[in-house]
């Protein structure tokens, strides 16, 4: 039996969406009209994906699932020996006028992969071995990101496998172990399979000090930008700190400071409110599967978004440090946004087949 | 279909997740109530603090012209660098790139902090004379150096440099003290620092502007939100004339000196000429220590104006006031005479007359014409110092002239109570006797013997100085002298050079009465010549004169410092600014047209075609080697 798409993550995906347009648009003066008009191809272009993925049912994901992780893993292997050299950093393939983030693909697959797995588990409480085996479906990925390097996008992994052993309900030595293996890990590839410039490039990153006009003035611009809107903002295309330059990254990551000044806190809390109605249809859907599969594939889809917008908008507040993790559905940039649109269409598919045991 | 499992404990897991992400969600909506209500007020500060600059315009200042409409002070368009402390990440770095670029010296950037000029909101003018190579630089640089900014301004200029440089004077930035004391006044504000431009700088400066300027994160100028326009300041005409201000500097040259002229019915000044002079051109006030050191470390004093703080002995230029003096107090009469027999003996101390074989017979006149130093003992000593002073201090001597300029020194006549109270020894009653023939303890400026000089050019009448002719002048004041025994002195005056026996005989060609003097600087030992001694003891010469003998328009005084006789060294300084103005007078030369076209040439370097022409100053002159004084 099947069921409608959920209107209510519907309403949420289309209102972002609508905010990150009309920012765009007032930002034009500044950024130029085009990205307006590929974002918003973009965006028709997720919902039509969203409807399109919402129509298989979850044995056929279960069944794509090892395709899409090898054809994932296989797209970051050769993104590091064909990818586009940005500055030593190798992220994107280059498709005639497209660029493509096969990193921001691959967490799609990591995330079939790990649900369709913990999805034929029986137990009520995942082993030991259960928990390293997902681990190591996560790592695998993360290494190759890292590689690249793309810290900011790697961090994104990292909730997926959270959410994965936690759900699955791993026992406390697991995480112990986790631990253990993932410094053990990390220590061993920064030791032997990390160029210099890597490791510069990563600490950068991680010390924003180390770049004078990243780190402490961002996020300086960026509170005095989200601040300055006060109750009702500053209207949309009137906003100082953007149109004047001081806000950077101001259409991808720093996208919600933006809004922030221009509509104020009536406008950031109807995008917080948004989000958290995105989210909570996408916990509900989980709660509401069937299957142990589908409730996975929805947590884990929810769990990593959740990481994101928190991650983002507490950095751009001035809380959490400036690492390149961008705000689903509102900052621009295509990979990101249709990959968020494919995850949802899956989530919708557990929606639509929600009472359908698999 | 497999027999459904119990999801139960794994959708509490999933439970708590999305109760962690809401929560999560809420605590960042905290965040925004503190950010965007609580403290949005100061962040919309900052963000207008991010995107304004306020920048004073400085309005035009107006310019200084002299009487025929020369400009002795001008603006010129130019390329200003700013700086906004508050914007720069590195001030430090920011100096360190602005002292590459040379447009100050590291010592002049350093000391800005010091001075507190980097402290303010205010953005601080670096330099206001940019070549076209640094401008280039700066804009080059531009996204690395927001908080450095290149705009228009105007910059002060001098075409006339250092021919005019003391009358009409220079700029010097506000001081600390005075932007501390007055918050509305912007730190980068030029004032006058003397001359013209400090006595009329109220009239001058106008009143600056203020623009609001969107600038973006890389300093580049967006837009102008609101300007006020700065009030131009309004020109000055002076009473100086430049063609006969060249022609002193030209007759002074290299030797160190001064020359006033007034017009003696008004007190109008045509010439305020101290030498040596400097090029206030290369400085106007802004970044400019070293030279500002070199300036006041120069020995020749060049900042110095000698005319107004140069204090000197007058001399025998002296005598003619004594002379009245002692015709009004009864002491001598227009008949008297005393024979001279090359000195005399009072307070059992001789005397010297500068002629030792003496003149003979003296009265009023011929004491003047051949300046007999033995008459004017006797006067000092039937006269005494206090009845001396009093009349001295009648024709302004030990007081200001009212010129207005800041630094005017007002000399010395010294008195027994001065002896006492300043000096701290006892008054000699030889010393009056010195103080008749215009030595001892009796100083002068050049402003002021020119002045004294203007009363009796003009009939009486004790005038004011001034630069500029405006209602606050005080009219000419009468001293109620007997007009016979005017007449005496000018007659005197007169036979100084066309007399026979006059002591500046050889400027009889000249339509002009003066009187010459030398006064000492060390006394002589027996059988020593002035021209032996080294140059800082040498006498100073002086002359002081008028033009024409019929209503006289110019009096004209010079000192040349260690010049050694007033009619050798000063006369022919003289001389050179009467011959000039007499030309300018019968036509001859046509003044207006030639200074006009001359403006753009003006300066010391190029003098008109008559300065020369004017300007006997030859050594070849032939003059006695024992010089009256």
């Amino acid at each position: 039996m099947e069921h409608r798409i959920d209107p209510w993550l519907i309403l949420a995906v289309v209102g972002i969406l609508a905010a990150s347009l009309a920012t765009l648009h007032a930002a034009g003066p500044v950024l130029g009209s085009g990205l307006l008009l590929r974002q918003a191809l973009w965006g028709a272009l997720g919902l039509l994906l969203v409807w399109a993925l919402s129509l298989p049912n979850l044995s056929f994901y279960s069944q794509f699932a090892p395709f899409a992780y090898a054809a994932s893993m296989a797209g970051l292997v050769l993104v590091l020996m064909l990818g586009e050299d940005r500055g030593g950093n190798r992220a994107w393939f280059a498709l005639g006028p497209l660029t493509v983030q096969p990193s921001e693909f691959a967490r799609l697959g990591v995330i079939l992969m790990v649900a369709a797995w913990l999805g034929r588990s029986r137990s009520q409480r995942l082993s030991l071995q259960g928990g390293l085996v997902v681990a190591a479906m996560v790592g695998a990925a993360v290494l190759l990101v890292v590689l690249e390097p793309d810290l900011g996008v790697a961090l994104t992994y990292l909730p997926i496998a959270a959410a994965a052993l936690w759900v699955g309900g791993v026992p406390a030595r697991t995480w112990v172990v986790l631990a253990a293996v993932a410094m053990i890990g990390g220590a061993i590839v920064w030791q032997s399979g990390l160029q210099d410039y890597q490791k510069e490039r990563v600490l950068t990153v991680m010390d924003p000090d180390r770049d004078p006009y990243g780190g402490g003035y961002q996020v300086r611009q960026s509170k005095i930008a989200i601040g300055s809107g006060q109750l009702v903002g500053q209207g949309l295309g009137h906003g100082s700190q953007s149109l004047l330059l001081f806000l950077p990254a101001q259409q991808t990551d720093f996208a919600f400071s933006v809004w922030a000044e221009a509509t104020g806190f009536v406008g950031a809390t109807a995008l917080l409110a948004a989000y958290a109605l995105l989210l909570g249809r996408i916990g509900w859907t989980a709660l509401a599967a069937a299957s142990r599969h589908g409730l996975v594939l929805a947590v884990l889809v929810g769990s990593w978004l959740a990481f994101q917008v928190v991650v983002n908008i507490g950095m751009v507040l001035g809380w959490l440090p400036t690492t390149g993790i961008t705000l689903p559905l509102f900052s621009y940039g295509g990979s990101s946004l249709l990959s968020t649109c494919v995850a949802l269409g899956v989530v919708q598919s557990v929606w639509r087949h929600r009472l359908l045991y698999s | 279909m497999e027999l459904r499992e119990d999801l139960a404990p794994v959708k509490r897991r999933a439970a708590v997740l999305v109760a962690l992400a809401l929560v999560a969600l809420a605590v960042l909506l905290l965040r925004l109530v503190q950010l965007q209500i609580v403290d949005g007020a100061s962040w919309r500060q900052a963000a207008e603090n991010n995107r304004l600059r306020r920048i004073p315009v400085a309005s035009q200042r107006g310019r200084i012209y002299d009487r025929r409409g020369i400009v002795l002070a001008d603006n010129i368009p130019t390329w200003q660098l700013l700086l906004f402390p508050d914007e720069a990440h590195d001030i430090q770095e920011t100096l360190l790139f602005v002292a590459r670029l040379g447009v100050a010296d590291a010592a002049t950037l350093r000391s800005l902090e010091a001075e507190r000029r980097l402290a303010r909101l205010a953005p601080l003018v670096l330099a206001d004379d940019l070549t076209w190579e640094q401008v280039a630089k700066v804009r080059s640089h531009q996204s690395d150096h927001p908080e450095l900014a290149v705009v228009n301004a105007f910059r002060r200029s001098y075409p006339l440099a250092g021919a005019t440089a003391h009358a009409v004077g220079h700029l010097r930035l506000v001081s600390r003290q005075e932007v501390d004391a007055d918050p509305g006044l912007d730190q980068n504000t030029l004032v006058g620092a003397t001359g013209v431009e400090a006595l009329r700088n109220a009239f001058l400066a106008g009143s600056d502007g203020t623009r609001y300027e969107v600038v973006s994160a890389v300093g580049q100028p967006i837009g102008v939100v609101r300007e006020s326009a700065p009030a131009p300041g309004r020109d000055v005409a002076t009473t100086l004339d430049v063609h006969l201000q060249q022609v002193a500097a030209q007759a002074l040259g290299d030797r160190s000196g001064t020359v006033v002229a007034l017009e003696p019915a008004t007190g109008a000044v045509r010439v305020l000429y101290s030498s040596p002079s400097f090029d206030p051109n290369i400085f106007v006030g802004r970044l400019s220590r070293t030279e500002w050191q070199q300036l006041t470390d120069d020995p020749g004093r060049p900042l110095n104006d000698r005319s107004l703080q140069g204090v000197y002995p007058p001399g025998s230029t002296i005598k003619p006031f004594f002379a009245l003096a002692g015709l009004a107090e009864g002491e001598i009469t227009p008949d008297s005479a005393v024979t001279c027999h090359g000195g005399v003996t009072l307070y059992g101390h001789p005397f010297r007359c500068w002629r030792r074989g003496g003149h003979g017979g003296v009265g009023v006149v011929r004491s003047l014409e051949v300046s007999c130093d033995s008459f004017y003992y006797q006067l000092g000593y039937r006269m005494g110092i206090d009845r001396m002073a009093r009349w001295l201090r009648r024709f302004g001597f030990d007081g200001p002239t009212g010129i207005g300029f800041g630094q005017e020194l007002t000399g010395l006549v010294g008195t027994p109570e001065w002896a006492r109270e300043v000096r701290g020894t006892p008054w000699y009653a030889g010393e009056a006797i010195s103080v008749a023939i215009g030595q001892g303890p009796l100083l002068v400026t050049n402003m002021q013997l020119a002045r004294a000089y203007a009363v009796l050019a003009n009939g009486g009448h004790l005038v004011t100085p001034h630069l500029v002719a405006s209602a606050d002048v005080p009219p000419p004041v009468d001293l109620g002298l007997d007009p016979q025994h005017l007449a005496l002195v000018v007659e005197g005056l007169t036979r100084v050079v066309h007399g026979g026996e006059g002591t500046a005989h050889f400027l009889s060609r000249l339509p002009m009465a003066g009187k010459t003097g030398t006064s000492q600087v060390a006394r002589l030992q027996e059988g020593v010549r002035a021209q032996d001694l080294p140059e800082h003891l040498r006498h100073h010469a002086l002359f002081v004169g008028w033009a024409p003998l019929e209503q006289p328009k110019l009096v004209v005084a010079a000192i040349v410092e260690h010049g050694i006789g007033g009619s050798t060294a000063a006369a022919p300084v003289v001389a050179a600014v009467v011959e000039a103005a007499l030309a300018d007078w019968n036509g001859n030369g046509g003044p207006e047209g030639e200074a006009s076209q001359a403006s753009d040439r003006l300066g010391p370097a190029s003098p008109p075609a008559s300065a020369s022409a004017a300007a006997p100053a030859s050594p070849a002159d032939p003059r006695p080697a024992d010089d009256p004084g």
